[in-house]
């Protein structure tokens, strides 16, 4: 049934795949710096900040908002054509890095800025989870 | 330290056919423009000791090796340089440099591509994000443009300003794709939504071609056979950050440190500037630059940009070419190459000065921007 899965999937290399095995346990965790304290995505063996190496993977909320975003009208790859309009987002993560990602669920002319959004992760193939947002009241 | 104001020029320009141009390799149109270059700067296959190669984003195969050996050129100075769309202003600075202390005295710059009929990477993800559908630098460019509507209130009524008065400009130039085709406000609403907010209209458009210009010291330049155009100033700044993390995306961009170390390298005030070549890969990206050069305050843009100033007999000359939304899309070198031709008074009926009722150019310029706001560099040329 997961083979039917036609969208481009993550490009998993040695730097990012932590991100995803942990993606794939529904946890959205993120390196955090061991010595500056500082959270960083996209994922990678040095702190952007202090050049420390020693980090951990920290848990993060899931909780958000939408920094900002883009609504295709029209289709960039054969696998969204049924797709249009759809939205990809910025999230902006409460713990303070941001994030692209799909908001879902809710209609592309009711999307806000600011919006506050959560996690919930989308089991696209056996492999991959991928962490999306959703719009909460 | 020696100030390198005014130390090298700018003396030969090479154009190609440009659009669609199909059958041809990336590899052909640098050589193609480097020829042509050579040829207007009055010089010989031998007196290029310098290459500079932007490779096309689709086609990395083109090394800095294989466009000399195709040229046919020896040369002391040898690179391939790529800031993305900050490139060519970043290859003029880097091949001032070099003159400046002798390492080459005649550097060509060069860049090609052939993605309008070739290979095009410009559909890809340029940072990530292939997995939620994140495809094209234009979608990157309109999360930036919408939080800019959220921050100070841009939008379409604002790009439509610059997307007219760009079109009007690339009327009166017969190398311009849109040469003869006009634009209205209402051709610019009616106009297809591709990204929200961005629609057709505020995106540049792919072109198979090439483009290359050399540098040279003022010395030189002034022994050779067209009017030389100097290097005033010269800056980069290289924001570099992951756009999702990025701090500036609503500004400051390197247009803001950049532009500043130019104008003090040159010894000028914005006053100064005649006309501004500004990279418009969107038009959201033409308002953010010349914010953060300093031309209006932050959200001011829509107040400043009206195409009636910005256009042909304006008070404030943009992107005379048409630019890359309506001339062609050749990386920073259809800003840098227009800055040029304008400078030396060869822009037929687009010439800044009498012909357009604008002010005769003295000091004009040159944006480069590359990635998502990621690099930038700043020339300001003169005559």
């Amino acid at each position: 049934m997961m083979t039917s899965y036609t969208k481009p999937l993550p490009i998993i290399n040695d730097d990012n795949r932590q991100y995803w095995e942990y993606c794939k346990q529904h946890e959205l965790r993120m390196q955090q710096c061991n010595d500056c304290g500082y959270i960083r995505f996209p994922p990678g063996i040095i702190c952007p900040r202090c050049h420390s190496m020693a980090a951990g993977w920290v848990k993060l909320s899931g909780r958000g908002k939408i920094y900002s975003f883009v609504v295709y009208r029209v289709s960039y790859h054969p696998s969204y054509a049924d797709d249009i309009p759809y939205v990809v987002a910025v999230i902006q993560l409460a713990e303070g890095p941001r994030m692209e990602s799909d908001v879902t669920g809710i209609k592309v002319e009711d999307l806000k800025v600011d919006m506050p959004v959560e996690v919930y992760f989308d089991d696209v193939t056996d492999e991959v989870s991928l962490p999306k947002f959703k719009a909460v009241s | 330290m020696e100030s390198l104001k005014d130390k090298a020029a700018i003396v030969g320009v090479g154009y190609t056919p440009q659009g669609k141009v199909p059958g041809r390799s990336s590899l052909s149109f640098h050589l193609e423009a480097a020829k042509n270059a050579i040829s207007d700067a009055g010089l010989k296959i031998q007196d290029v000791d310098g290459l500079l190669v932007q490779p096309a984003m689709g086609d990395p195969s083109v090394t800095a090796a294989l466009v000399a050996q195709y040229l046919g050129v020896r040369v002391r100075f040898l690179s391939v340089l790529d800031a993305f769309g900050a490139s060519a202003g970043c290859q003029a600075q880097f091949a001032a440099m070099a003159v400046a202390h002798g390492l080459a005295n005649y550097v060509v710059c060069t860049y090609g591509e052939n993605a309008r009929s070739g290979v095009s990477e410009y559909g890809t993800a340029l940072n990530g994000g292939l997995e939620y559908g994140l495809f094209g630098p234009a979608a990157c460019y309109a999360i930036a443009a919408r939080r800019a509507m959220h921050e100070f209130g841009t939008g379409p009524e604002t790009w439509k300003e610059i997307a007219v008065a760009q079109r009007r400009w690339a009327n009166l130039n017969p190398r311009a794709a849109m040469y003869t085709r006009p634009m209205t406000y209402q051709d610019y609403y009616d106009a297809r939504i591709l990204v929200e907010p961005f629609r057709l209209l505020d995106i540049c458009q792919i072109s198979d071609s090439g483009r290359a210009f050399i540098v040279t010291t003022a010395e030189r330049a002034r022994d050779l056979k067209k009017r030389p155009v100097y290097i005033m100033g010269m800056g980069q700044d290289h924001p570099a950050t992951n756009p999702q993390q990025a701090t500036f995306l609503t500004g400051p961009t390197g247009a803001k440190l950049s532009g500043e170390q130019a104008l003090k390298m040159a010894g000028i005030t914005l006053k100064a500037i005649d006309a501004c070549e500004i990279y418009d890969c969107f038009t959201y990206t033409v308002e953010v630059e010349l914010m953060d050069y300093g031309f209006y305050g932050r959200g001011e843009g829509k107040d400043f940009l009206k195409a009636g100033r910005l256009g042909p007999g304006g008070d404030f000359p943009l992107n005379t070419s048409g630019g890359l939304l309506s001339e062609a899309y050749q990386m920073g070198f259809t800003p840098l190459t227009e800055a040029i031709v304008q400078l030396r008074g060869e822009a037929g009926d687009r010439q800044l000065g009498v012909p357009t009722g604008t002010r005769e150019p003295e000091i004009i310029l040159v944006s480069n921007n590359g990635g998502v706001m990621q690099t930038h560099s700043t020339l300001i040329l003169r005559k």
